[in-house]
């Protein structure tokens, strides 16, 4: 089939809702089972948590998570960054359980070597000291009490990748928030493991996160990182509540929410 | 996993980003040097030992260990045995002129523009780029870290320019555009940004970050490098005229700095474009 542009059929309202149906089940076959493994490491860290009772060993609780940690660099081919559990700062103080993989900027193409421990400033009067309850991937979860995608950002401060970063709450007693469980993936890995998953001809779906961001798309002209820029997506993005799934010129393209990961599809017409 | 930066931590990484190439103990020693002359590494801190300078530099533990002997010599650090021990940065950021001169001195006319014009490639396309992609949260973000910075003193203002820089460049989405204002910031950052030394200079300096985030909301990514060219293209005029008034000072002007805006000469106006 020869395709080019002005001589393809104008794909049907159908078909355009289709595909994004199609690409929001795509975006779940690639994100669930990392929060699957997440949400395990949400019951172990909880009950561990539940056994410690009020005073928590910090040194105990680093053991239990690279042992979780190290099985998911072994398991994954490249994909994971980085991982590991983030304390609140009543809970283990300001602390960072977080391992990093063998693969960076400096070693790609290599099989992952090992994993080391992140570093991190833990006394909040140093001056390079990092309040993370204030940044995102903190910040939503601990709001929603749900699961959350950050990104795509250049991670600078850690590795140099460019970062998608799945977080978890994980809570207490049910109530109380101890921290977030997380995987950092590269966004390399995602656009080689999704793109093929979102290939449907004349329609093209883009996934995009909350601020708009494009994360991959089917239409190969659409920069990762670009910001996507559709008439009535910014109010779309900004309530929750609103349940119009029409947008762009003529309404010919689609949106839908990929559940709560805050990720959503646009799907529409390639443009000629 | 995303973090939030203060001043000067992302640059403070790249100083000990690995070094390839040959002549490495030079470079580490340049690298050092500059980092502690230049105030990116403070008075008092403790630098990595041995085994972890070599390890983080990707360098022999021995080149290692020449480097931090050479900086002794220099008394830019001190080694303490101990518990406690390790080697820590002894240099004064208040008596730093005349090691900045002597950084300056060393670079000739057709290095520094030449490091400007390459920075100016970085940095210009990244907040064009910046542009189209800054969200309205990022937006917020950068206003914060403008409001956030002390502009009163030089060192602070100097840091807080690396941290805006280091930011507009993350939001241009390019790994490759981020790694490279890193090493760039940590090469040259520092002595580029000399003349904000001057409290004109600083005033300017934050009006230029201003007018950049102003550019940026418009989405206007020519103005956005355009400012940012013009900004590194002045700074580097500012560098040449203090390194000729350097070399035309006469020798006994050393310990009285002949840095423009510091002698009774007139501060040179920098580039206009």
């Amino acid at each position: 089939m020869t395709i080019a542009p002005g001589h393809t059929t104008p794909p049907t309202d159908a078909s355009v809702a289709s595909v994004t149906d199609a690409s929001v089940a795509s975006v779940a076959d690639v994100f669930d089972p990392v929060f699957s493994r997440l949400e395990r490491w949400v019951d172990l860290v909880e009950s561990y948590a539940a056994r410690s009772g009020t005073i928590a060993d910090r040194a105990q609780f680093d053991f239990l998570v690279e042992k979780l940690v190290r099985a998911e660099f072994d398991d994954s081919n490249g994909c994971v960054i980085g991982a590991g559990f983030v304390s609140a700062p009543h809970f283990l103080g300001w602390h960072l359980a977080w391992w990093l993989g063998g693969r960076n900027a400096a070693s790609q193409g290599q099989p992952a070597t090992g994993i080391r421990h992140l570093e991190t400033v833990e006394d909040p009067l140093e001056e390079s000291f990092r309040d993370y309850t204030a940044l995102e991937w903190w910040r939503v979860p601990a709001q929603t009490g749900r699961r959350h995608i950050t990104g795509p950002y250049v991670d600078y401060l850690c590795t140099d990748e460019y970062t998608l970063t799945l977080t978890l709450p994980v809570y207490r007693d049910g109530s109380e928030l101890i921290g977030v469980v997380g995987i950092d993936l590269s966004v390399d890995e995602i656009e080689r493991d999704l793109v093929p998953r979102l290939n449907a001809g004349a329609v093209a779906a883009t996934v995009i996160n909350a601020s708009g961001r494009v994360v991959v798309s089917a239409d190969a002209h659409l920069a990762t990182g670009a910001l996507l820029r559709l008439p009535g997506l910014t109010e779309l993005l900004s309530d929750r509540t609103l349940s119009i799934t029409a947008l762009g010129p003529d309404g010919a393209h689609s949106f839908q929410w990929c559940g709560r990961t805050g990720l959503a599809v646009v799907a529409g017409p390639l443009p000629s | 996993m995303p973090q939030s930066s203060r001043a000067g931590s992302g640059t403070r990484a790249a100083i000990f980003a690995p070094l390839d190439g040959a002549g490495r103990a030079e470079l580490v020693l340049q690298r050092l040097t500059d980092a502690i002359v230049l105030g990116v590494l403070h008075d008092g801190e403790r630098l990595p030992s041995e085994a972890e300078l070599a390890r983080q530099l990707g360098v022999a533990t021995v080149t290692a260990r020449e480097a931090l002997e050479i900086l002794r010599r220099n008394n830019l650090v001190h080694t303490k045995r101990g518990r406690d021990g390790g080697s820590f940065v002894t240099f004064a950021g208040g008596g730093s002129t005349d090691l900045q001169d002597d950084r300056l001195l060393a670079w000739s006319r057709v290095q520094v523009r030449d490091l400007g014009v390459h920075y100016c490639a970085i940095a210009g396309l990244a907040a064009e780029l910046a542009g189209d992609r800054a969200s309205a949260a990022d937006i917020t973000n950068l206003e914060r870290i403008l409001d956030r910075t002390d502009a009163g003193i030089a060192e602070a203002a100097r840091r807080g320019q690396g941290t805006f820089r280091l930011e507009v460049a993350a939001l241009s989405q390019s790994a490759r555009l981020v790694r490279e204002e890193l090493r760039l910031q940590a090469e040259f950052g520092a002595l580029l940004w000399l003349s904000l030394r001057e409290p004109l200079r600083r005033e300017r300096c934050r009006a230029v970050q201003r007018e950049t985030v102003a550019a940026l909301v418009a989405e206007d990514g020519a103005r956005a490098r355009q400012l940012t060219v013009e900004q590194i293209m002045e700074s580097v005029e500012w560098l040449i005229e203090a390194k000729s008034l350097l070399e035309k000072s006469p020798l006994e002007q050393k310990g009285s700095s002949a840095m423009p805006g510091t002698t009774s000469t007139p501060v040179p106006t920098g580039a206009s474009a």
